[in-house]
C-alpha cells in the first residue's frame, strides 16, 4: 500500500459537487480527490449518493453545482464518451458488454480504426492485440468466445481491459477506473485475483472502488472515503481506520423526530400469517426461516447482494425458490405463480410502480378495481355502479388526491400513484403485503401519509414485509428486523416502540 | 431525476391530450365533405346505404382485429381465415344446411385459438405466427376450392333467410353487424376477460404480477378475432351466393387500418369499440368515396398504406418501449 | 439452427467433459454456425431421393433447384440484415412489384420507346434503396416498429406499382441480362453463382468490417451498443437501405428471367424469403446469423418445395407446409431469454 502522506498529485478533483432531484438533495457539496496511483475505496449506505457521484464522474449526469478538474484544469463531461476521452471510465455492476459479440469485438467496439486497412478489419491483428491486453491482466481466454459464454469475473476483466486500452488510445497516461461493486458477484478466489490485478494496475492508473464490504475495502485500498446522505463524512487512510469507526460514520447520528408515528404502533396478535420454511434459491440466498404475524411489520434489511429482494420475489411468486416453501395461513403456496400468491392473499407493492405497479394509461378506478372485478359484478356482468362505489371508497380511505376516479394514473403525482397501487391490493383484502421501497420517489408529505397508512393497516391485522430506502425507515416502521448478509439470514432483532435499535447497532451486521 | 422529467411531461401532455376518437370524427367530416364536393352523389341515400353496409361487414373483422391489437399483438391471418371460411361455408351448406353457420363460426374461433396457442405456448411473436397461419389458411382455402365455388340455387334459402333478408327496409347485414357490435362491446366493457385485455395491453408485467391469467386472456382475444373473420366470410359468401378463395386478401390491410385509424394504439391497452366503429366507417367511406369521385382504384391501396402509417405514428405509445425494433 | 447459450455456456460445460474432439467441432460450429442446416439439407435430400426413386438427384433437378433458389436467396440476404438488427422487413413484395414496374417500362419493351439498357441495374437498385431509406426513417425517426412500418410500405409501394402499371403485363425485349443469368457455367446455373458471390461478399462485410460489427452489436443489445458508441440510427437506416437495394437487384433479375414485368411480380415473395431466413438459423431476436445462413435457408426451402412438387403433392398444400416450417423454424431459433413477454 502506498503511503498517502506523500503529497501526491491529484488526477481528478471533484469540488463542491451538488446535485438535486425533485424532493431530495442527492449530493450536497461533495469533495472528492483522486490521486495518482492510488486505490480509493468509496463506501456509504444505499442512497448515500455514491452512484449519483459516479454518474457525474463519468458524464452520465450533470452536476447542479461544483467543479470537476482533471490534472488541475477544469473540464465538463457532457457524456460518457467525453469521460472516456479524458481517461475516466466505469465498470458497471451489470456489465456493459454486448453479449453476442466476441471478447475481441467488445474490446475494440467503435474504435477499430487502428486495425482497419482500406475499410477491412484485420482479424488477426485484432485477436493478437486482444490477447496481449488480456495477458496483462492475467487473463487467458479464447478471445473469439462470445462474451455471453465467459464467466462474470472474466467479463469484468474484459471491461477493465477495454477501459485501459481506450485511455491509452486517447493518450491519457493515468486513467481513472471506477469499479461499482465488483466483488458482489465474485467467488472468493476470484476476488483475490481481482485485488491482485488492481494492485498491479495501481502503477499506471487510479482506481475508485465502490463496495459495501468494508473489510475488504480496508484491507485493499489506500484511502477510504465515506459518504452519508449526500455529504462527505470523512476520508482517511485505510491504515488509520477501524471497521467499527467506519460503520458508525456511515450511519451517523440517530433520528429524534417521530417520523414514523411510533405511537401508532400496536402490539401485534400472536396469530401467524406468513411462514417461510427452509426457503432457498441458489446463487441468491441460503435456506432460511421466518414468520410474520397478524398486524406485524417485519423489515428485511441488507445491502446489495444480501438476497433480500430475491426472498420477497419468491414469496410473491415472481420467482421460484429452489428449496423449502411459503405458507400463508397454514397453506402451502406453489412457487413461481403470482396468481396463486394473489389468490392466497399476498399483495406486492413493487419498487417500480410505473412499470410494474399500474396501468398508467388507465383510470384510477380501473386500477383500483383490478383485483376485485369478480366482486363488482351484477348478474354476471361488471356493474359500473359497483365499480364506482368501490373506487370512491378506496380513494377516500387512502386519501388519493385525484380530480376524479376516471383520471388516468399517468396524470397523478408519484405519491398518489403509490397510494393507488396500495388501494388496489387493499381492495382485495390481502393478508400479507410485501412493500418494496414504498416511499421511493415520493415527496415528504406523501411519505408521511403512507407511513400513517401502513400503521393503520397493521392495526387492522394485515401482516407486512417491508424493505425501505434507509435504515432509519426500516427501524422506524418495523416491529421486527430480519438482517441479511450475503445471502444468509444472520439475525433477528426486535424493534419495539420502547426499545428501538440504532442504525449503528445494525450496520455492523450487514456490511 | 426520472420523476422530474415525468412531472414536466405530464404537465405538458395533459393539456394536449385529445382523445383520438375526436380526430377520427373530424377526419370523417372533412373527408366526407371533400368527397361530396367531388361528386354530390356521394351523399345520396343509396350511396350512404352502401357505405353503411360495407362498414358493417368491415366492422366485424375490425372488431376482432381490435381485440388482438388491444392485448398487444396483431392478427395477420384474418385474410386467410375469411377466404377459407368463405369457401368452406358454401361447400358445407350442401350437406348440412343451416348447421354450416355454427360449424363455420366454431371453426373460426378454433383458428383463433390456435393463433393464441402459438403465441402463448410456443412464444412466437404474433406478427410472425399469424403471418404463418395466414399463409396456411390461404392455401387451405385454395386446397378446398381452387376456383370460386357457387351456391346451387336449391340452397339459396339457407343464406337468404339469414343474411340476405331485410327488416323494415334495412338489410339484415346491418342487424348482424349491430349484433356483433353489441357482443364485442359487452365483452370488452362488462366482462372480466374484456377488462383483462385492456390491463394486459396496458402493462403486461403488472398484469402478470397481479395474478391475471395472461394465457387465457390472450387466447380469448385471438378467438374473438377468429370469430369476426369467420362471420365476415359467412356474410360475404351469403351476399354473393358463392365462395372465393381470394375474397379475404384485402381484409388484413382494411381491418388493421380501421382499427388504427380509429384511434386504437398498436401498443395496446387504449382504444375501444367506439374507436373502431368510426374507423370502419371512415375506411368504408374512403373506399367508396375514392370510387365515386374517380380516384384510381389502384392508388387506393397506396393511400390506405399511408393512412396506416400515419395512424400508427399518431397513436403509438412511445413511453412504453424506449427501444423500437 | 444456431444456439448460443447465454449463461456460462452449455458449450463450455460440454467442452469440459469431452475436451479434444468436441473442442474442434465446437470451434467449427461457432465459426460457421450452419451445422444444423447442412444436416437438415442432407436429411431432406435423402428423404426426397428415396421418395422420388432417385429422380430428385438427377443433375437436371439439382440444376433446377439451384436455379430456383437463387432469387429467394438474394432476397433473403437482404431481408436477414434487418432481422439481425432485431427488426424485420415485410416490404419485399411491395418493393419487388414497384421495381418490376420500373424494369418493365424502362427497358426496351413493346409499350413505349424507353430503352435504358443496362442502366436499369442502378435504377432498380436505386428504387429499392429509396424504399429502404423511407422504411428506415419510419422506424428510426417516427419510431414505428419495423414490422408495421415495412408492412405499410409494402402496401403503399404495391399500390403505387399497380397505379403506374395498371395491371398490364409488359414483355421485356432487352435480352442481355436474361442471357447473362440464364446460362450455365460448368453445369451450374449462372444465376446461382451470382447468388453465391453475393453471399460471399455480404458475409465478408459482416465479418470483416466495422459496419458488420455494429450490425451485430445493435442486434445483440441495442441499448448497450448505443452506450458503447455505436451510431444506431445511422446503421439502422443503412441496413434498411441496403436491404432495399438488394431487393431491387433481385427483382431485376427475376423480371428479366421471367421475361415479363408485371405489378403482381411481388406476390408470394415474402413467405419464401422469411422462411429462408428463419430456417437458415437467423434468430428473430437478432444478433445471430449471417448471409450464409440466409442463402443456405433459401436452398433448403427451395429443395423442400422442389421435392414436394416432384412427389406430386398438391401445390396448395405447399404453402401450408411452408407456413408450418416457418413457424417451426422461428420457434427453434428464438432466444427466449431476450423476449421476456412476447407480443
Amino acid at each position: 500500500m502506498n503511503d498517502t502522506s506523500n503529497a501526491q498529485e491529484a488526477v481528478l478533483e471533484l469540488g463542491q459537487i451538488t446535485k438535486e432531484f425533485p424532493g431530495v438533495v442527492a449530493l450536497d457539496r461533495v469533495d472528492l480527490a483522486i490521486r495518482r496511483n492510488e486505490l480509493v475505496g468509496l463506501v456509504g449506505e444505499n442512497g448515500a449518493g455514491k452512484s449519483v457521484l459516479m454518474k457525474i464522474m463519468i458524464g452520465l449526469i450533470q452536476p447542479d453545482g461544483g467543479t470537476i478538474k482533471l490534472h488541475g484544469a477544469p473540464i465538463t463531461l457532457k457524456n460518457p464518451s467525453d469521460a472516456i476521452r479524458n481517461g475516466i471510465g466505469m465498470v458497471f455492476q451489470e456489465g456493459s458488454l454486448v453479449p453476442n459479440l466476441s471478447v475481441t469485438e467488445n474490446l475494440f467496439l467503435c474504435h477499430e480504426a487502428d486495425f482497419r486497412k482500406l475499410g477491412i478489419l484485420s482479424l488477426r491483428s485484432m485477436r493478437a492485440a486482444a490477447r496481449e491486453l488480456l495477458t496483462q491482466l492475467k487473463l487467458h481466454i479464447d478471445v473469439d468466445l462470445p462474451v455471453a459464454e465467459i464467466t462474470t469475473a472474466e467479463r469484468q476483466m474484459v471491461e477493465i481491459a477495454r477501459l485501459l486500452w481506450l485511455s491509452k488510445l486517447y493518450g491519457q497516461e493515468n486513467p481513472v477506473l471506477i469499479l461499482d461493486e465488483p466483488t458482489t458477484v465474485l467467488a472468493d478466489s476470484e476476488r483475490e485475483t481481482l485485488f491482485e490485478i488492481l494492485h498491479e494496475l495501481k502503477d499506471r492508473a487510479s482506481i475508485v472502488f465502490i463496495s459495501h464490504r468494508i473489510q475488504e475495502v480496508l484491507e485493499n485500498c489506500d484511502r477510504i472515503v465515506v459518504l452519508k446522505d449526500g455529504k462527505n463524512v470523512t476520508e482517511m487512510a485505510a491504515s488509520e481506520s477501524r471497521l467499527l469507526k467506519i460503520e458508525q460514520l456511515m450511519v451517523g447520528h440517530s433520528f429524534s423526530v417521530d417520523r414514523f408515528h411510533r405511537d401508532g404502533e400496536w402490539r401485534q396478535a400472536e396469530k401467524e400469517i406468513l411462514r417461510v420454511e427452509n426457503l432457498g434459491k441458489a446463487e441468491h440466498f441460503q435456506p432460511l426461516d421466518f414468520t410474520v404475524r397478524e398486524g406485524e411489520i417485519v423489515s428485511l434489511i441488507g445491502l446489495v447482494g444480501s438476497g433480500k429482494e430475491a426472498v420477497c420475489r419468491c414469496i410473491a411468486g415472481l420467482e421460484k425458490a429452489d428449496t423449502g416453501g411459503t405458507f400463508l395461513d397454514g397453506r402451502k403456496l406453489p412457487g413461481g405463480s403470482p396468481s396463486a400468491a394473489v389468490r392466497a392473499g399476498i399483495g406486492h407493492i413493487p419498487i417500480d410502480r410505473r412499470s410494474e405497479g399500474l396501468a398508467l394509461m388507465m383510470s384510477v378506478a380501473e386500477n383500483v378495481n383490478l383485483l376485485v372485478l369478480n366482486r363488482l359484478k351484477a348478474a354476471g356482468f361488471l356493474s359500473p355502479a359497483r365499480e364506482k362505489k368501490n373506487a370512491h371508497h378506496w380513494v377516500a380511505e387512502c386519501q388519493i388526491k385525484t380530480p376524479s376516479i376516471g383520471t388516468l394514473c399517468a396524470n397523478l403525482s408519484g405519491g398518489n400513484q403509490q397510494k393507488t397501487v396500495i388501494s388496489k391490493w387493499l381492495s382485495s383484502r390481502v393478508r400479507l403485503l410485501i412493500l418494496d421501497h414504498p416511499t421511493r420517489g415520493v415527496d415528504v408529505g406523501a411519505k408521511d401519509e403512507i407511513y400513517k397508512l401502513i400503521r393503520k393497516l397493521a392495526r387492522e391485522g394485515i401482516g407486512m414485509l417491508i424493505m425501505c430506502d434507509t435504515l432509519e425507515e426500516d427501524i422506524g416502521l418495523a416491529n421486527r428486523l430480519l438482517v441479511m448478509k450475503d445471502g444468509r439470514l444472520v439475525k433477528e432483532i426486535a424493534s419495539s416502540p420502547e426499545q428501538k435499535p440504532t442504525p449503528q447497532d445494525i450496520i455492523g451486521l450487514i456490511v | 431525476m426520472a420523476e422530474a422529467k415525468q412531472e414536466t411531461k405530464r404537465r405538458m401532455t395533459r393539456k394536449l391530450r385529445i382523445p383520438p376518437v375526436y380526430v377520427t370524427v373530424a377526419l370523417l367530416v372533412v373527408v366526407g365533405l371533400a368527397f361530396y364536393l367531388g361528386n354530390p352523389n356521394f351523399l345520396s341515400f343509396y350511396n350512404l346505404n352502401t357505405i353503411i353496409s360495407f362498414s358493417a361487414i368491415l366492422l366485424m373483422v375490425a372488431l376482432g382485429q381490435m381485440c388482438t391489437i388491444l392485448v398487444g399483438g396483431i392478427d395477420l391471418s384474418v385474410g386467410g381465415l375469411v377466404s377459407f371460411i368463405s369457401v368452406a361455408f358454401i361447400l358445407l351448406i350442401k350437406p348440412i344446411g343451416y348447421i354450416a353457420y355454427p360449424v363455420c363460426i366454431l371453426a373460426g374461433m378454433f383458428a383463433g385459438y390456435i393463433n393464441g396457442l402459438i403465441l402463448t405456448r410456443i412464444k412466437i411473436p404474433s406478427f410472425i405466427a399469424t403471418l404463418g397461419t395466414g399463409g396456411i389458411l390461404t392455401s387451405l382455402a385454395y386446397l378446398v376450392s381452387p376456383r370460386p365455388v357457387n351456391l346451387s340455387p336449391d340452397n339459396y334459402h339457407v343464406v337468404d333467410t339469414v343474411v340476405n333478408g331485410s327488416l323494415l327496409k334495412v338489410s339484415n347485414v346491418l342487424y348482424i353487424g349491430l349484433a356483433v357490435l353489441i357482443l364485442y362491446f359487452v365483452i370488452l366493457r362488462f366482462t372480466s376477460t374484456g377488462r383483462n385485455i385492456f390491463y394486459i395491453g396496458s402493462n403486461i408485467k403488472m398484469s402478470w404480477m397481479s395474478g391475471i391469467n395472461i394465457m387465457k386472456t390472450r387466447n380469448i382475444a385471438f378467438m374473438l378475432s377468429g370469430l369476426g373473420a369467420a362471420l365476415v366470410g359467412i356474410t360475404m359468401s351469403s351476399i354473393r351466393y358463392g365462395g372465393d378463395p381470394v375474397v379475404g386478401t384485402a381484409y388484413v390491410l382494411n381491418s388493421i387500418a380501421a382499427v388504427v385509424v380509429g384511434g386504437t394504439a398498436l401498443t395496446g391497452g387504449t382504444g375501444g369499440v367506439i374507436n373502431t366503429i368510426f374507423g370502419s366507417v371512415f375506411m368504408s367511406m374512403l373506399d367508396n368515396g375514392m370510387n365515386v369521385v374517380g380516384i384510381d382504384q389502384y392508388l387506393q391501396q397506396a393511400i390506405l398504406g399511408v393512412m396506416v402509417i400515419i395512424g400508427v405514428t399518431l397513436t403509438f405509445d412511445r413511453t412504453k418501449t424506449p427501444i423500437v425494433k | 439452427m444456431t444456439e448460443v447459450s447465454s449463461k456460462g455456456g452449455r458449450l463450455t460445460a460440454l467442452r469440459k467433459r469431452f475436451p479434444a474432439p468436441l473442442a474442434a467441432v465446437g470451434v467449427w460450429l461457432r465459426r460457421t454456425g450452419t451445422v444444423a442446416q447442412i444436416l437438415s439439407l442432407v436429411i431432406l435430400v435423402a428423404v426426397f431421393a428415396i421418395g422420388t426413386k432417385g429422380k430428385y438427384l438427377s443433375w437436371a433437378n439439382i440444376q433446377t433447384i439451384l436455379s430456383l433458389a437463387a432469387i429467394p436467396a438474394i432476397l433473403a440476404i437482404g431481408l436477414h440484415l434487418t432481422v439481425v438488427l432485431g427488426g424485420i422487413d415485410l416490404s419485399v413484395q411491395g418493393v419487388a412489384s414497384l421495381c418490376a414496374v420500373f424494369v418493365g417500362l424502362l427497358m426496351r419493351n413493346q409499350f413505349n420507346a424507353n430503352d435504358v439498357g443496362l442502366w436499369i441495374i442502378p435504377i432498380s437498385m436505386g428504387v429499392g434503396g429509396v424504399a429502404g431509406v423511407i422504411s428506415g426513417l419510419l422506424n428510426t425517426g417516427l419510431r414505428i416498429p419495423s414490422f408495421i412500418a415495412t408492412l405499410g410500405m409494402s402496401w403503399v409501394l404495391y399500390g403505387m406499382a399497380v397505379y403506374i402499371n395498371r395491371a398490364v403485363n409488359v414483355i421485356i425485349l432487352d435480352e442481355r441480362i436474361f442471357n447473362a443469368i440464364n446460362g450455365m457455367v460448368f453445369g451450374v446455373p449462372q444465376i446461382a453463382i451470382f447468388a453465391v458471390v453475393l453471399t460471399i461478399i455480404m458475409q465478408f462485410v459482416q465479418n470483416r468490417t466495422q459496419f458488420g460489427r455494429y450490425l451485430y452489436a445493435i442486434g445483440g443489445d441495442e441499448a448497450l451498443a448505443q452506450q458503447g458508441g455505436v451510431k444506431v440510427v445511422k446503421i439502422k437506416i443503412a441496413v434498411f437501405t441496403i436491404a432495399g437495394i438488394i431487393y431491387g437487384l433481385g427483382s431485376l433479375l427475376l423480371a428479366c428471367r421471367l421475361g415479363v414485368a408485371t405489378s403482381r411480380m411481388g406476390n408470394g415473395l415474402l413467405f419464401p424469403a422469411i422462411t429462408a431466413v428463419a430456417v437458415g438459423g437467423v434468430a428473430l431476436t437478432g444478433g445471430l446469423g449471417g448471409a450464409k445462413n440466409a442463402a443456405l435457408g433459401a436452398l433448403i426451402v427451395t429443395a423442400l418445395n422442389d421435392g414436394l412438387v416432384l412427389m406430386q403433392v398438391n401445390p396448395y398444400a405447399q404453402q401450408a407446409v411452408n407456413g408450418i416450417v416457418l413457424i417451426g423454424a422461428v420457434a427453434l431459433t428464438l432466444d427466449r431469454k431476450k423476449l421476456g413477454f412476447i407480443k
